[in-house]
């Protein structure tokens, strides 16, 4: 269905058509991943699960993830967090299964501790609906979640090398800079 | 003498101490005399008949408190339960991390540059590392006599090698290559009896640092397999690091014009003084007065300090032990604590020592924890080799942290008066050369290992 030398011919017309866009941002887009399945793109890293529901979890999840929506002004519970790029929730296969992504600085399953810790009530509150959610506080946890993830085929980053923090320092220090500027104009 | 020993009481014990080996809960004496001991095992009968021999020597936790005999302990890497022939559901139950090795880890632990595995000392490089005896008392003579009487127990004996022996001693001053005190904060264990005063924090959960008991999410782990073995054990992160002591030194004085000057960056890096205390009790200048109190010098926070001006957020000590710090990222405190039983070796060579000498010195890090192969790789990647958890980019611990060869190492030096100032130049001051996962059994677990077919 698909020859190699009608993909080699797409592929040249691809390169013809992006001959007046070099790629200019001068950073390094590569991704790799190791045993635990996700992807890993500079400081950057993704999870993709793709698991079953509960009878009626889907309108379950539904009610609970309205909450890490951002309440009336937009802000969310997870920011708290600090490391979270941003999480998908889609309910897929007629209501049965969850595809659940997200994109987060560092390891999951270095801060998986911490979150059974710190917020374990809100890790169970959303992940109930899950068919086999053992609890966040489950010694078989990581076990459970490697079981149900899925390694992306590719994944593209545009700023591999920043983290939320990296980002969110910079936004303060611009602000601040241009802040600067204005006052030391005033009289 | 023990600085524990009037914080005892033996109604709050809870966990099996006759069962536990003395270095997970016994503090190292002062001073310290020691020697460990790798050893490689030919077979299973080898194996178990060194094991029998040697566990009469073994010390337990019993009196851990005040006991000043000398110790001994015994520690089992994965290679050495496979070469013991433990059962396959046994081997099987064992975390990966554990089963892959230190080596194996190398990308988890951050360990690359100088400090990746293809670069480490024999016998650690592609090791054989099977069993470790560690060895420890509070004089001399004492070391002498349990070296001896351990290794008695190694004679008429076949069918294990010594592949390596390194001796370690400090001074009542117990201070690390660079010549600082070391070893001051450890987390206190619940139900080992400890009688915390108030204000000093909480014991953690026994889970955490012992097999067979509830952790601070409130379930015991049974993971390996049977708990007749798991239960009382631990495991070891043995982390040999060489102190690139004169890069230290020369770090220090290009970057301080007068001794005063270096003291107080050097005090800035470590974030206690040489004495070890730490610059938020005393942040102008070392007080010796103050150091003579263990425990005072370990009852501080930083809640007035949230910019770092007395005690910098990328100094070794608030980075490996954050306390009240408000940090970038969430993080139970709790969950990445880490029994610190490392021991120097090689001497101090002083603050005038500028050269390298071709001599080694350094530390055996011993990091004990019911999840030290984890809690090593927390630590390493995200409070030690990047400074993200607080807002510092890429910024590395500067004691621990490893500076590749084409990398410019950063120090932000927050100043009192408000401002910082980045300090550019930071070497690795120590350079890992080997290491490796163990699992320190309980008498229980050792016993076991004895009965199997």
């Amino acid at each position: 269905m698909f020859t190699d030398t009608e993909l080699e011919e797409k592929l040249a017309r691809v390169v013809e058509a992006l001959k007046h866009y070099p790629p200019m941002d001068g950073r390094d887009h590569s991704h790799f991943h190791d045993e635990d399945a996700g992807l890993t793109s500079g400081k950057v890293s993704e999870l993709t699960v793709v698991c079953k529901l509960k009878p009626g979890g889907a309108d379950y999840l539904e009610k609970v993830t309205k909450h890490l929506n951002g309440g009336a002004d937009g802000s969310s519970p997870v920011s708290c967090v600090g490391t979270v790029h941003d999480l998908r929730f889609a309910v897929i296969d007629n209501r049965t299964r969850l595809l659940f992504a997200s994109t987060f600085d560092g390891s999951w399953n270095g801060y998986i501790s911490d979150f059974a810790t710190k917020i374990p009530e809100v890790m169970d509150l959303i992940f109930d609906c899950v068919e086999g959610w053992p609890g966040i506080k489950d010694p078989t946890i990581m076990d459970f979640i490697k079981g149900i993830q899925v390694t992306c085929s590719s994944w593209y980053v545009s700023h591999p090398n920043l983290t939320i923090n990296d980002i969110t320092r910079h936004e303060k220090i611009a602000k601040g800079i241009d802040k600067i500027m204005d006052e030391a104009y005033l009289i | 003498m023990d600085h524990n020993s009037s914080r005892f009481d033996e109604s709050k014990v809870t966990l099996e101490l006759d069962q536990i080996q003395s270095i997970i809960l016994r503090s190292r004496p002062i001073p310290y005399f020691g020697t460990v001991v790798l050893v490689e095992i030919k077979d299973k009968e080898a194996g178990k008949t060194l094991i029998k021999n040697l566990l009469p020597e073994v010390t337990t936790s019993v009196n851990w408190h005040n006991s000043n005999n000398g110790a001994a302990t015994i520690a089992i890497s994965y290679k050495g339960f496979i070469a013991l022939g433990l059962p396959k559901e046994t081997l099987d139950s064992f975390p990966n991390e554990f089963k892959a090795g230190m080596a194996g880890r190398h990308e988890k632990l951050t360990d690359y540059g100088e400090n990746h595995p293809d670069n480490w000392q024999y016998p650690y490089k592609d090791n054989n590392i099977h069993i470790l005896v560690n060895i420890i008392a509070d004089s001399e003579e004492k070391w002498k006599n349990k070296l001896k009487s351990v290794r008695d127990k190694f004679e008429d004996i076949s069918g294990y090698t010594i592949i390596a022996m390194g001796d370690f001693s400090a001074t009542e001053k117990v201070t690390n290559a660079f010549g600082f005190r070391d070893g001051l904060s450890q987390p206190e264990v619940d139900g080992s009896g400890v009688d915390i005063p108030p204000g000093y924090g909480r014991a953690v959960k026994a889970g955490e640092f012992i097999i067979g008991y509830p952790g601070e999410a409130g379930n015991i782990d049974e993971s390996i397999k049977p708990l007749a073995f798991s239960k009382n054990g631990s495991f070891v992160a043995l982390r040999k690091y060489r102190s690139n002591v004169h890069l230290f030194n020369q770090f220090l004085h290009k970057n301080g014009k007068t001794p005063e000057e270096r003291e107080l960056l050097a005090a800035k890096l470590f974030g206690r003084w040489r004495s070890g205390v730490p610059l938020a009790l005393s942040p102008k200048a070392d007080d010796p007065e103050l150091a003579t109190d263990r425990t005072k010098i370990n009852n501080f926070d930083f809640k007035d300090d949230d910019y770092g001006r007395k005690t910098p957020l990328s100094c070794h000590m608030r980075r490996m032990y954050p306390r009240d710090t408000k940090m970038a990222v969430m993080s139970d405190l709790n969950m990445h604590r880490i029994i610190r039983r490392g021991v120097a070796y090689g001497g101090v060579p002083g603050d005038d020592f500028l050269e390298d000498d071709g001599k080694e010195r350094g530390l055996y890090f011993l990091g004990i924890s019911a999840k030290a192969m984890q809690t090593m790789e927390f630590l390493q990647s995200e409070w030690g080799n990047t400074g993200n958890f607080i807002n510092h980019g890429d910024e590395k611990d500067p004691v621990i942290g490893v500076v590749k060869e084409d990398e410019d190492g950063v120090f932000t030096l927050p100043k009192e008066e408000g401002g910082r100032v980045r300090i550019h130049g930071v070497k690795t001051f120590n350079t890992l050369v080997g290491g490796e996962y163990l699992f320190i059994p309980g008498i229980n677990g050792l016993k076991w290992i004895l009965d199997q077919e």
